[in-house]
């Protein structure tokens, strides 16, 4: 089965544990992922900046990780990321920043691509909250 | 066309899980995961509420989120682990996240 799964919270939030650890499940089970989506405070799981305490689960790395492994298609929403101040280089230079937080192997794309992601699949599964 | 519902916030904190229970399906089913988990508190409200729910509604519970909270489930719920929540959203036509 087809899955599209969107991440909308903060990368130290349990949500963003759970939807890390179905996707991982959901490969691991012999389903496809169509594409991960990363909106709203979800954004900044994809930041590279993230420094995740020694003893806790760095999750920004699990992800990354996980993604680049996978070659999975993972888009992080340009308009949530750039509020919340994730650029890639491109949008630093627009936007005259000092610095890019967001390289390979996300991409800044637009909501559409979460629309076209729940088009294409089977199940779009969000993760928020506690 | 049944669907999933999951539920992540406390229901102690807001009224997600009782809109939820009010527009229910007859097929539907509730997967608790998270602060959700502690709608299976003993002795609750929203324990009783959950078991006042007609038999055909299937209830769920994750059992990472119930071991961190060091809650044990009633017999009402059923517990599963991340590739039972990947099986179980493969069953129900749609998967309706309360964010």
């Amino acid at each position: 089965m087809k899955f599209a799964i969107a991440l909308f919270a903060a990368p130290h939030l349990p949500a963003s544990r759970r939807a890390l650890r179905f996707a991982q499940a959901t490969l691991a089970g012999g389903h496809e992922i169509v594409r991960l989506f990363f909106y709203q405070d979800g954004v900044h799981s994809a930041a590279s900046n993230v420094v995740s305490p020694q003893d806790e689960l760095d999750l920004p790395m699990e992800w990354r990780e996980f993604v680049s492994t996978n070659g999975l298609d993972a888009v992080v929403c340009i308009a949530a990321a750039l509020r919340r101040g994730v650029l890639n280089t491109e949008e630093a230079q627009r936007y005259a920043r000092p610095a890019a937080n967001l390289g390979a192997p996300w991409e800044l794309s637009g909501l559409g691509q979460l629309h076209e992601a729940a088009q294409q699949a089977d199940r779009l599964i969000c993760f928020g909250g506690q | 066309m049944a669907t999933l519902h999951m539920l992540s916030h406390s229901p102690f904190a807001d009224s997600r899980l009782a809109s939820c229970l009010r527009l229910l399906g007859a097929a539907d089913a509730i997967l608790l995961s998270g602060d959700a988990v502690y709608a299976l508190q003993p002795g609750t409200a929203n324990l009783q509420a959950l078991q006042l729910m007609p038999a055909s509604v299937a209830l769920y519970a994750l059992d990472e989120d119930l071991t961190a909270r060091g809650m044990q489930a009633p017999e009402r719920a059923q517990v599963v682990d991340y590739p039972g929540f990947v099986e179980l959203c493969t069953r129900y036509a749609k998967v309706n996240s309360w964010l």
